[in-house]
């Protein structure tokens, strides 16, 4: 039963596209930290203020939750700036373990801000229950949908980071931030857009997820953790990396709770991540330090 | 000098003497103080003076309360043995992470730690036949608090005099010289991999046992309350508000926390958590190198390593 060839596929979808979710939170942590080396511990907690967002435009005023995706974006571009332009700005040049300690000291008061005014409650956003069935697959209508905006919004930074001279100027300034300087191009701009940005996907990643799981302030730590995997898996500092790191560890999640339980699929983030830390821990798309 | 010496001799008169004639909320209060510091200082250990941040300290602490009270519950063994045992256990299990996740640098060895304290809390909630699970594990109610106060004290006290040694000695030179340059620390010869090791050791015993110490003192545990992320918190920010790689940073710094904790923040959680973090930010951006080095600098304490 458990290798029928039908539920191996639907779990096989159902990983995913659960991956490409994960692929926007990781690729806005894999961004800032290819820009500034920095590994922002607060930025799955942007995640969560995203998807308390989108929670409450939905149940006060109604409003579609992709609609509150789109204006999520833009409040949290505007706080990831912020918080890099008075906080993070300062410690860039400090060692890796000082920027580490600060995202880790925001990370707690985002949480307890988030405690404070939205309470410890589990809430979730009631959108486009039930789901599709194809060839003996049934396929959630959510998940689909979340699937297909995560992956527009992903391809769409692709291309920006490909081809816009904006996005030219972070993948150079991800490359050796002083031959950039030199370049002309403005370093200290680059960073506090990478952040504005990096908090904007990860505000849209928190939408997403608001759609298909219970939220609660502290939410942000075991998505954290899973974040870290992916730039492990993928490779660190690599857009495209966190990627395919994503869909990975979503394939493995959802595997493992198929074969064993849904605990055990939460500790398969942590399993994979320790065994990729040991093993390669450039990553499979990363280069070598 | 002598005026420090004399404040210290006092501290550890009234820490010894307090069961004497204080409330057992006191004594409740001395015991957290001292497993802090116990905490912090180990932390200090490792983090402070070799200079990799850990974010799963919590794990050498759940392993030791986790170790205690199945010894205490399935074999009737004496708190002080099972605690003992805790720190025992914190050291093995704590020896072949700390072999593997050292060569691992900065960032990277503070996440793979968060993510074994993490694996261990998992751990705990599945392996339900050894450990109950979630349901926890609830143990003997005690008696009386002052052997539990005294332990704690011993504690603190065996690891402050530990961050003493290490601050003073050769040893502590060279694990200073990894923090500042590992690199450099190995082109002079010093064999980088075993000094790390050892601090790492080091610094995983005595949380074991001030866990296995607590397991008996709070009479029930589970894996969310003795793996909970917030004790690592508290302990990283005890040490840096204190001063990290001082010998009484993380001393100062447990003290200071838990008073104002315990004065006033314990009546505002969410606020109280919330300062905690913002504590951090601070001290990080303006006070990098904590109140022992402000003191040191402004002269008021001596510029020695032994302080």
């Amino acid at each position: 039963m458990l290798l029928d060839p039908a539920l191996l596929l639907q779990t096989a979808l159902s990983g995913i596209l659960l991956g490409a979710v994960y692929a926007l939170l990781a690729g806005g942590l894999n961004l800032i930290f290819g820009v500034m080396r920095i590994i922002n511990v607060a930025h799955a907690d942007l995640m969560m203020l995203g998807a308390y967002n989108t929670f409450w435009l939905f149940s006060l005023w109604g409003v579609n939750p992709l609609l509150g995706l789109l204006g999520g974006m833009p409040v949290l571009f505007a706080l990831g700036w912020g918080l890099q332009r008075f906080l993070v700005s300062r410690v860039v040049r400090a060692s890796e373990l000082t920027s580490l300690l600060l995202t880790f000291g925001i990370s707690i008061v985002i949480v307890n801000v988030g405690l404070y005014a939205f309470t410890g409650d589990f809430r979730s956003v009631a959108y486009l229950s039930g789901s599709i069935v194809v060839r003996g697959m049934a396929l959630s209508k959510v998940r689909l949908v979340a699937f297909a905006v995560a992956l527009a919004i992903t391809v769409a930074v692709f291309l920006f980071l490909r081809w816009h001279p904006w996005g030219r100027a972070i993948r150079a300034t991800s490359q050796h931030a002083d031959l950039a300087l030199a370049c002309g191009i403005d370093v200290d701009l680059v960073r506090l857009g990478t952040f504005g940005l990096a908090a904007a996907l990860a505000g849209a990643a928190g939408s997403l997820i608001s759609m298909m799981y219970s939220i609660y302030p502290e939410m942000g730590a075991f998505f954290l953790l899973k974040s870290f995997a992916i730039i492990i898996l993928g490779g660190r500092g690599s857009f495209p990396g966190a990627f395919v790191g994503a869909l990975i560890l979503g394939l493995i999640e959802s595997f493992t709770a198929l074969w064993t339980t849904a605990t055990h699929a939460e500790a398969a983030a942590y399993v994979t991540l320790i065994l990729m830390l040991l093993l390669k821990p450039s990553g499979l798309l990363g280069e070598e330090e | 000098m002598t005026g420090l010496r004399v404040l210290g001799v006092a501290a550890a008169l009234a820490a010894l003497l307090l069961p004497a004639g204080a409330p057992a909320y006191l004594l409740g209060v001395g015991l957290q103080l001292f497993m802090y510091a116990t905490l912090a200082g180990s932390w200090n250990v490792i983090s402070g003076f070799t200079g990799y941040t850990s974010f799963g300290h919590v794990a050498f602490f759940g392993i030791g309360a986790y170790t205690a009270a199945i010894l205490i519950t399935r074999l009737g063994m004496a708190w002080p043995w099972a605690a003992l045992a805790g720190g025992a256990m914190a050291l093995l299990l704590g020896l072949p992470v700390g072999a593997i996740c050292l060569r691992l640098k900065g960032p990277y060895f503070a996440i793979a730690m968060l993510g074994f304290a993490e694996s261990l809390r998992l751990l705990a909630t599945l392996w339900t036949s050894l450990t109950k699970g979630g349901t926890g594990i609830t143990l003997p109610p005690i008696q009386t608090l002052v052997p539990t106060y005294y332990a704690m004290l011993a504690c603190a006290a065996a690891v402050l005099a530990l961050n003493y040694w290490i601050a003073t000695s050769s040893f502590g030179l060279r694990l200073l010289s990894i923090r500042e340059d590992e690199r450099g620390a190995e082109a002079i010869g010093i064999n980088t991999t075993t000094h790390k090791i050892a601090a790492f050791a080091l610094s995983t015993v005595f949380p074991g046992i001030v866990g296995g110490v607590y397991s008996q003192y709070i009479t029930y545990i589970d894996p969310s309350s003795v793996f909970l992320a917030l004790i690592t918190v508290q302990t990283i920010i005890m040490t840096i508000l204190g001063g990290a790689g001082t010998v009484l940073g993380p001393v100062l710094g447990a003290t200071a926390i838990s008073v104002v904790q315990e004065v006033l923040w314990a009546r505002f959680p969410h606020v109280h958590q919330g300062l905690l973090g913002a504590l951090i930010i601070f001290v990080i951006l303006f006070l990098p190198g904590g109140v022992v080095e402000v003191l040191k600098e402004r002269r008021i304490l001596p510029r020695v390593r032994s302080i």
